[in-house]
């Protein structure tokens, strides 16, 4: 079994003035995978991510209890900017992520602080704007660059620090399909050429079905499912709650696998569903 | 000619105390020099609107002084002066980025880093929240609250808009503030970028810049 | 009734947006807007409002010429609800909010109580009346949107992707409400949106734009029938329709088209 990158245990948080918003969550990301977190608005999906770099509970302070991992160490006494030098966010809003003027500026932010030479500054520069589809611009200015391409230039600014695990919250929910599906594509191909884990909070998981690994479906502050795509899938079809948030194709699969006990294959896409769908089934009433 | 922020930071703060040491000659002169300087770096629309809107409001201090009794000799040059005085930091802005104008501040002006680098914030936002305010004024019209009317009116109509951006910016800057500590802003920012070295043109303007302030000394002995 | 015809539109001095559309929709449709980003929905739906002019063509709301007129001249037979919410959150409470139009039109206090309370009730915001905008959910948000245009009781309301960024449950709900005003009250509602399912389970006509051009304007039945050049569009059938469309079934969504399903002769179970 793979090592796990971010390690939840018995964690428990809840904002200063509010409600406790995670109720003991224990769970794992393994090295290597690439995670969806899937779940209702207001499950905790947000603290939960805000979580894997220390800015819950340390940065925003409120109560907590238990503990969580990061590559093998406690986010306790760490620094908020020394876990993301290793833990790359991406929060929703990522307008307001973005502190520079220029392109290039933006993305030696984070290595001008932690004290990088000038001449690798300038490497990395390249290699990420290049990574992300946006060579040569670094003196492009932020309002030069279309809504889709400043947030590659965020995802920009994040890989080139060389973080291990990357982490995204909601980063498509503003976008129209054709820009989520080449945000996630673009994403996929960073996943593989770099060997990175990642974990995505998404609540379209049509988008993910080609990549993803594994899942954690989250509901009202607690881990209600996790593990591999196909096992976090059923556990959460059983929820009729958490039924729809699913994949239509999934959502097809288990009704059917359900209903007249025959596996099907774990389907990542609409060809591989309609194929075996046409080999078993026929339509029509009865 | 290449001269650094800091050498124009300190010829700006120069000529504000110049206006007041120096004949209105000598004033009036400055102001030519510094309007065709402008005019030279950057001639767009944005320029002359901005150099526009400053007669007007010096136009309007005039007559406020001597609405309030100066005589007019004395209005004129307050109104010069105020004039020069923002007219070379119109120039400053112009001929330089804010970038680097915070970099100096902290570098050579020991300003801390957090002020510094909310000149650079407020220039990167300010164009978001002229968008977003282009959006409220869009949903307030829809609601029914009519445009028409003199310019008092519409001003009155930005005002109602105030609110909502404010509250905007207020939950932007959380989200920048957590953006900042991730990417590990501190006082490392500004000392590890490059640091703006002193060139031989530095020297020669700052030079200048020393001899011209003395003249309250030497013009006693001329 | 909003009418279209021949339109033209181009911003400044840019490159057209819209070319030549007509088009009329009326007095209680339920129609979606569709078309890939940058197609000209959001621009045609602003120039339904009168937030922008044509450069040719007219415009007509109610069989009269909107040319001349502003938005606010609109707002009693139009509604449009724009897709930030917090960029159209004007007050402090939710009653101030939704009263915010009613008190533009000089409404006595006593009929502004009247409309916001029937805005309030029919979005399924009445107990949130004092709260502070701010701290509702983002779907709440959305109601309150929706409730504030409402309060001026246009016929017809015009929404810009109202349930983007939304989980399923919330999706469902604003449908829901938008059904009911749609149904019970004759509401006409034009959606502008990328939801294919939403468009395929909600609405009855559809408006699909593709550069510019007005490439389909009929039921929506027939769009998603697995039949149309969707993708040609730039669009993309819902899974569902085209399930439905292969096994020659008809569904409106997973579990419907699963008890449409039989295993064939000889599958081993």
């Amino acid at each position: 079994m793979s090592e796990a990158v971010i390690k939840f245990e018995k964690f428990y948080y809840g904002y200063i003035n509010g409600n406790v918003v995670l109720h003991d969550v224990n769970l794992q990301i393994s090295k290597g995978s690439f995670t969806v977190i899937s779940g209702p608005s207001g499950a905790g999906k947000t603290t939960l991510c805000k979580s894997m770099v220390g800015i819950i509970p340390y940065y925003y302070g409120g109560r907590y209890a238990g503990d969580v991992e990061v590559l093998g160490e406690t986010t306790k006494g760490k620094r908020v900017s020394d876990l993301s030098m290793r833990v790359g966010l991406m929060l929703d809003d990522y307008e307001s992520q973005l502190v520079s003027l220029t392109a290039g500026e933006e993305v030696a932010f984070g290595l001008l602080n932690h004290g990088f030479a000038p001449e690798e500054v300038a490497t990395r520069i390249k290699q990420a704007l290049a990574d992300v589809g946006l060579p040569g611009r670094e003196n492009y200015q932020l309002d030069e660059l279309s809504g889709g391409q400043r947030q590659r230039l965020l995802l920009a600014s994040v890989l080139a620090v060389h973080p291990e695990v990357l982490v995204l919250d909601e980063p498509v929910s503003a976008m129209d399909p054709d820009g989520a599906h080449a945000l996630y594509k673009l994403l996929y191909k960073i996943y593989q050429e770099y060997h990175m884990t990642v974990i995505v909070v998404e609540h379209n998981i049509n988008f993910l079905l080609p990549y993803a690994t594994n899942m954690i479906v989250m509901n009202k502050g607690k881990v209600a499912a996790q593990g591999t795509f196909e096992e976090a899938a059923a556990i959460a079809y059983e929820m009729p709650e958490l039924r729809q948030n699913l994949p239509e194709l999934w959502q097809v699969k288990l009704a059917l696998e359900n209903r007249f006990g025959i596996a099907l294959g774990a389907w990542r896409n609409e060809e591989d569903a309609l194929k075996e769908l046409q080999e078993k089934f026929v339509g029509g009433g009865l | 000619m290449k001269i650094t922020a800091f050498t124009q930071l300190i010829t700006v703060l120069a000529v504000t105390a110049w206006v007041f040491l120096l004949p209105v000659s000598a004033v009036a002169t400055i102001l030519v020099l510094e309007l065709a300087l402008l005019l030279y770096i950057k001639h767009d629309r944005l320029t002359m609107a901005a150099i526009g809107a400053l007669t007007v409001f010096t136009g309007m201090m005039i007559l406020l002084q001597l609405l309030f009794g100066s005589p007019l000799k004395v209005s004129l040059a307050g109104g010069l002066r105020m004039f020069v005085m923002t007219t070379a930091f119109l120039c400053l802005l112009a001929a330089t980025k804010i970038q680097d104008i915070a970099q100096a501040l902290v570098e050579k002006f020991h300003l801390p880093c957090e002020y510094a680098f909310m000149l650079t914030t407020a220039l990167r936002f300010v164009p978001d929240f002229l968008t977003d305010s282009a959006t409220t004024l869009d949903a307030q019209s829809c609601r029914g609250y009519s445009n028409r009317g003199n310019i008092f009116k519409r001003l009155y109509a930005y005002l109602a808009v105030v609110k909502p951006l404010v509250m905007r910016a207020v939950a932007k800057s959380d989200t920048l503030a957590l953006s900042m500590e991730l990417k590990g802003f501190g006082a490392n920012t500004y000392q590890n970028m490059c640091p703006q070295k002193l060139g031989v043109a530095d020297y020669m303007v700052l030079l200048i810049v020393i001899v011209l302030s003395a003249y309250p000394l030497w013009s006693k002995y001329l | 009734m909003i009418e279209a015809k021949a339109v033209n539109f181009a911003y400044h001095r840019g490159e057209p947006v819209l070319n030549d559309i007509s088009c009329k929709i009326e007095d209680g449709e339920f129609v979606a807007l569709l078309g890939h980003n940058g197609s000209g929905k959001t621009t045609l739906s602003r120039l339904f409002m009168a937030l922008l002019h044509p450069r040719s063509g007219d415009v007509f709301v109610d069989g009269n010429n909107i040319a001349d007129l502003e938005p606010a001249d609109l707002a009693h037979q139009v509604g449009y609800v724009f897709q930030n919410p917090d960029l159209q959150i004007l007050e402090d409470t939710v009653f101030e909010e939704v009263a915010y139009g009613p008190r533009c039109k000089n409404k006595s206090e006593t009929k502004v109580k009247e409309q916001v309370g029937s805005a309030l009730a029919a979005m399924g915001l009445a107990e949130l009346y004092e709260a502070y905008p701010r701290t509702l959910s983002f779907g709440q948000k959305r109601r309150l949107g929706v409730a504030a245009a409402l309060a001026l009781n246009p016929q017809t309301l015009i929404l810009d992707e109202i349930t983007n960024g939304q989980d399923e449950q919330e999706k469902n709900n604003m449908m829901a409400y938008l059904e009911k005003l749609n149904q019970e009250k004759g509401i006409t509602i034009i959606l502008i949106t990328h939801d294919m399912n939403i468009a395929r389970q909600y609405t009855n006509r559809a408006l699909v734009l593709h550069n510019g051009d007005l490439v389909f304007d009929g039921a929506t039945a027939t769009l998603y029938d697995g039949k149309s050049e969707l993708n040609e569009w730039g669009l993309t059938q819902p899974i569902v329709a085209t399930l439905s469309a292969t096994f020659g079934v008809e569904a409106q969504n997973a579990e419907e088209f699963c008890e449409k399903l039989h295993l064939k002769e000889g599958v081993v179970q």
